[in-house]
């Protein structure tokens, strides 16, 4: 019976097994956005200087007022539409401060949508998807005024034209509109843009054009609350894994992506995913010299072990052990953390797969993630111990104990952060728990001490948090009673 | 990477290791090697000797050898190619590379980890700079720069009007860089020359580590150091810095009782005089052959008419030099200096080292490497093929006399069959003019063809044949052409051996195209040719593919 408290202590499994923190990537990625926007300017600077040659007859194409620009664009001259068109398209992929709130005041989106049908004029059609997909690319309320103006049908069905840099266009805005959120990817769904947009998916197809169908489709999978229709994600299925094959890697990247969106989600998401057959290709990509294919299979993988039992062994089966002790010794500390945290989803789990790890060789990458790794990546391989010591037997521990474990969990009390602390101090309290069981609780305390770990639990009394004093306490009055 | 001070790069690094070394078949590879050597010995640093006489066998031994090693000493060979390209070594090989053969390969300058370049930097060496011929990897794929990182993919992305132009801008700075970077390789790789000798290099790092060795060793030590010091002057550039050493090398002498060491400022130009008779060095000394036409009958008549002019008597000419009479030798350089002016010879004095063993043994530098050449390149067969090596490198040490009187013995058998090639080759107009560049080919049956199967006597004999063409020729335009020489290596493979050798001018600084040339000609035609030497103006070739060669070769340099 004591069994049974000890394994269950009141914890429920599954809410071992944490999702990522959203807001840390969030905030990764805004900044990022303005390294790249810093660059981008630079380059311009330098383009500016260079473009005199060879380039010029760009230079020469008329500058157009804003009313020059309704007028001809409202006009009947076929000649002017075009130029005024492209005046707009022009105003809107200059790279700095496109005017996107002044070419909507215009009023002229609904006539840019006109254009897209217009299909014995493809330069004005190339034209005005052009312009309307840079609106699109702006905030949520910029987007909101491109399908408001009816492009949603006229761009679907674009995806068919004759002329492929119309239809590469159109792909890229309908990528747009469905990266707004939920709501207008669901709409881009509704209208009936997946067939024809997959049906631009051939061996014939050029790279570039790929790359944008792919990264559009990945936009038709992402976003939660709600899920994209599981409809729609069956229809795109088969085509990403087969672009999963692809040689280019920014398209493996964009569909890996895909992936990984889709397997954000609930166990049942997971379960469609698991069921293509798709994770052994995705445990090959883990180990890709590329950041950009690594990281997006890494996460996939990452998602699918949040699962059931049954979809982790999936993952298991599927090799992902064989790739993490590499993952967890990588050069990038990000790197580590995600594979720190898939472990840690499996040491969640039963203490088969808990013999899995350590079968596979595990321990020792995971003690020495603890001991040199990166903190962030450490506080990873905390948790990751932490769940080994919930659901692991008491085999399993002494096993864990036997590999050096306690040496740099010890250290990182010394952290600073109070909710790692309370998690190895639970991990501590496991351990003698399993030690008790042995009748060895005392040799582990003599090896805690021996480690410099009795004055670190000591000096934990008269710490700054509450809680942490009183559980340091509680191991100290329990286990080192002459103290 | 340059290694900037040699004893605490490189000697400091390897004298607690096992070391590999690694040495080329030349007179230089073999002083500087000696000159190691004595250095670990004093230091008890054990390695191993491996002579290398081509890429083929550089290759080799470093298979062999790769697992026990992990510091590899290069002596004359290894800088002028990719090494790293070649032999693939494991990431924790270190080689330290001590060449004379220019120009450097660009990625061994610039590897800081694997490659240690022991070279002179006062050289005139005129590297390429890094940014001009290296572009990082990240530059190229600058495309997907902004996703490199990994982070998930932007939700919405506007298409720039840039776009289009910036990937084209780029990929022609591209292409303008790359135009740019074969147009500076093709300048800095074009001639082959040589730089600063080994042997001066491994020479100035002992010198500083002698200041801290005691008596006892500094003594073996020191006279190990002089007999080659003798040798270093040979190859010209170093001259002014081995007249400093020898300066300094006055007050060390005292210590060593039957060794001295001598620069003589005025020496005879005449090979091997000392141990053989005056009439047979005149005969075969390239200088005085080519400067008399001896392979004419004027030329011999002219030789006679030298002779009386000194007032030297035939008899005591033809007689070995040590047995002339005293007085007649006294005022030799004098008489002969004099007469020579007369017959156009302004040149026959010049600047060497001499050592001398006690009474009997004198030798001057340029004997010395007339033997050790000889010896190297024995095609007398004695057991392996390292023997050669081995006897070579032994005649430079003071005890082993007998062997550099072999080598003499040798090497006056070659001067000889160089002297009556030559003459034949001028006599029966073997050297032709193919437009760009003279040609003389040798052919099977020729006396002492064998001899010139091998690298460094086939390059003397184009030398001395070159030099006596210009003397034979009116031609003016002949005058001032390179020289390609063959002659036949293997019978049973059918193969010939080919050396490119720059023109004879007075100004040249003997830079060789030939190297490079000689690469695309094989390359246009699908000859099938061996670039096995360190030198790559000395190639094999079957003897099948030699005239669409000299066709491609024509055409090329026309």
């Amino acid at each position: 019976e004591r069994l049974r408290m000890f394994k269950n202590k009141g914890k429920d499994p599954t809410a071992l097994r944490r999702q990522r923190v959203e807001v840390i990537v969030e905030l990764r990625k805004a900044k990022k956005e303005e390294q790249i926007l810093k660059r981008r300017n630079v380059e311009r600077n330098e383009m500016e200087g260079n473009l005199s040659t060879g380039e010029g007859e760009r230079h020469e194409m008329i500058q157009l007022s804003l009313e020059e620009i309704v007028q001809g664009v409202n006009g009947s001259d076929a000649e002017l539409q075009l130029q005024a068109t492209q005046a707009t398209r022009r105003l809107l992929s200059r790279r700095k401060d496109p005017p996107i709130n002044e070419i909507i005041e215009l009023g002229i989106i609904p006539r840019l949508v006109e254009f897209l049908t217009y299909a014995d004029n493809a330069p004005l059609q190339f034209e005005a998807a052009w312009a309307l997909t840079n609106i699109a690319a702006g905030t949520s309320d910029h987007t909101k005024a491109v399908v408001e103006g009816g492009a949603l049908p006229a761009f679907i069905s674009l995806l068919s034209s004759p002329h492929m840099h119309v239809s590469e266009q159109s792909v890229w805005a309908l990528g747009n509109i469905a990266g707004d959120g939920p709501l207008y990817r669901d709409a881009v769904i509704y209208c009936n843009a997946i067939p024809p947009l997959l049906a631009l998916v051939s061996p014939a197809t050029p790279v570039w054009f790929l790359r944008n169908i792919t990264w559009t489709l990945s936009n038709l999978c992402r976003h939660k609350n709600p899920c994209p229709p599981l409809d729609a994600v069956q229809k795109m299925l088969p085509v990403l894994i087969c672009l999963l094959e692809h040689e280019d890697k920014e398209i493996i990247s964009d569909s890996c992506w895909a992936t990984s969106f889709l397997t954000d989600g609930s166990n049942d998401r997971i379960q469609v995913v698991v069921d293509t057959g798709i994770l052994p290709r995705l445990v090959e990509l883990m180990a890709s010299p590329e950041l950009i294919i690594l990281t997006p299979a890494l996460r996939t993988v990452g998602n699918v072990v949040t699962g059931t039992n049954e979809q982790t062994q999936a993952a298991i089966d599927a090799g992902v052990l064989a790739v993490l002790p590499h993952l967890l010794q990588h050069a990038k500390p990000t790197i580590q953390k995600e594979a720190a945290w898939i472990l840690g989803n499996i040491a969640a789990g039963p203490c088969w797969q808990i013999q899995q790890l350590i079968t596979c060789g595990l321990l020792p990458p995971l003690v020495e993630l603890l001991d040199k790794g990166n903190f962030n990546a450490q506080k990873e391989a905390v948790w990751a111990v932490a769940n080994f010591t919930t659901g692991g037997t008491v085999e399993q521990m002494v096993e864990l104990v036997q590999s050096g474990v306690l040496k740099p969990l010890l250290n990182l009390l010394l952290a600073k952060d109070s909710k790692t602390i309370l998690v190895i101090l639970d991990t501590i309290s496991n351990l003698f728990l399993a030690a008790e069981k042995l009748g060895e609780a005392e040799r582990l305390s003599l090896l805690v001490e021996k480690l410099d770990g009795l004055e670190k639990l000591e000096a934990l009394q008269i710490h700054d948090n509450r809680v942490v004093c009183q559980v340091a306490l509680n191991i100290l009055e329990k286990y080192f009673p002459g103290e | 990477m340059f290694v900037s001070d040699c004893r605490r790069e490189f000697y400091d690094v390897i004298v607690n290791q096992r070391v590999l070394l690694l040495v080329a078949s030349d007179v230089d590879a073999l002083c500087a090697c000696k000159i190691l050597q004595a250095l670990f010995q004093c230091d008890h640093v054990p390695y191993t000797l491996v002579p290398v006489s081509g890429w083929q066998e550089l290759e080799t031994a470093f298979l062999e050898h790769k697992d026990q090693f992990k510091y590899f000493v290069l002596i004359n060979c290894g800088a002028n190619v990719d090494l790293l390209e070649i032999l693939q070594p494991e990431e924790d090989a270190f080689f330290f590379v001590c060449d004379s053969h220019r120009p450097i390969n660009v990625v061994n300058v610039y590897n800081d980890t694997q490659i240690k370049l022991l070279v002179k930097q006062d050289d005139d060496l005129d590297v390429p700079a890094y940014d001009d011929i290296f572009r990082d990897e990240e530059d190229e794929e600058e495309d997907s720069e902004n996703e490199s990182d990994g982070s998930e993919p932007s939700e919405k992305r506007r298409r720039f009007e840039e776009d289009v132009i910036e990937r084209t801008m780029k990929r022609r700075q591209r292409r303008e860089w790359e135009a740019r970077r074969r147009e500076i390789l093709f300048d800095y790789e074009q001639y082959e020359y040589h730089g600063t000798s080994s042997a001066m290099v491994m020479f100035d790092l002992a010198w500083i580590m002698s200041k801290d060795l005691n008596d006892m060793l500094c003594l073996t030590f020191q006279s190990q150091l002089q007999v080659n010091v003798a040798l270093l002057v040979l190859h010209a550039p170093a001259a002014p810095n081995c007249i400093l050493c020898s300066t300094e090398m006055q007050y060390r002498r005292a210590t060593e009782e039957v060794l001295v060491l001598e620069f003589c400022y005025y020496f005879l130009r005449l090979a091997l005089y000392q141990h053989w008779s005056l009439y047979e060095s005149l005969c075969n000394t390239s200088y005085t052959s080519a400067s008399l036409k001896l392979w004419s009958v004027q030329g011999q008549k002219r030789l006679q008419e030298f002779l009386a002019d000194m007032g030297l008597p035939l008899k005591q000419v033809k007689q070995k030099f040590n047995s002339m009479d005293m007085s007649l030798k006294e005022n030799l350089r004098e008489m002969i200096e004099e007469s020579a002016n007369k017959f156009g010879m302004k040149d026959l004095r010049v600047q060497t080292f001499s050592i001398h063993f006690g009474f009997k043994n004198k030798f001057s530098a340029s004997d010395i490497v007339y033997a050790t050449v000889s010896l190297m390149e024995n095609v007398e067969k004695e057991g392996p093929e390292t023997t050669n090596f081995i006897k070579a490198l032994d005649s430079l040490s003071r005890g082993n006399l007998d062997k550099l009187h072999q080598g003499l013995d040798l090497a006056k058998k070659q001067l000889r069959a160089i002297q009556q090639t030559v003459a034949s080759c001028i006599c029966t107009n073997l050297v032709i003019s193919q437009g760009p560049f003279l040609y003389c080919s040798l052919m099977e049956g020729t006396p002492d063809v064998k001899l010139f199967s091998k690298p460094v006597s086939l390059c003397l004999l184009s030398k001395y044949l070159l030099k006596s063409f210009v003397c034979s020729t009116k031609n003016k335009r002949c005058k001032l052409l390179p020289l390609i020489m063959a002659a036949p290596m293997d019978v049973e493979q059918g193969t010939v051996i080919m050396v490119g050798i720059p023109p004879e001018t007075e100004s040249s600084d003997k830079k060789n195209f030939f190297g490079r040339a000689f690469e695309k000609a094989a390359d246009s035609t699908n000859s099938r040719t061996l670039h096995n030497h360190f030198d790559m103006s000395i190639i094999e070739l079957k003897a099948e593919d030699r005239s669409k060669f000299l066709d491609a070769l024509i055409s090329l340099l026309s």
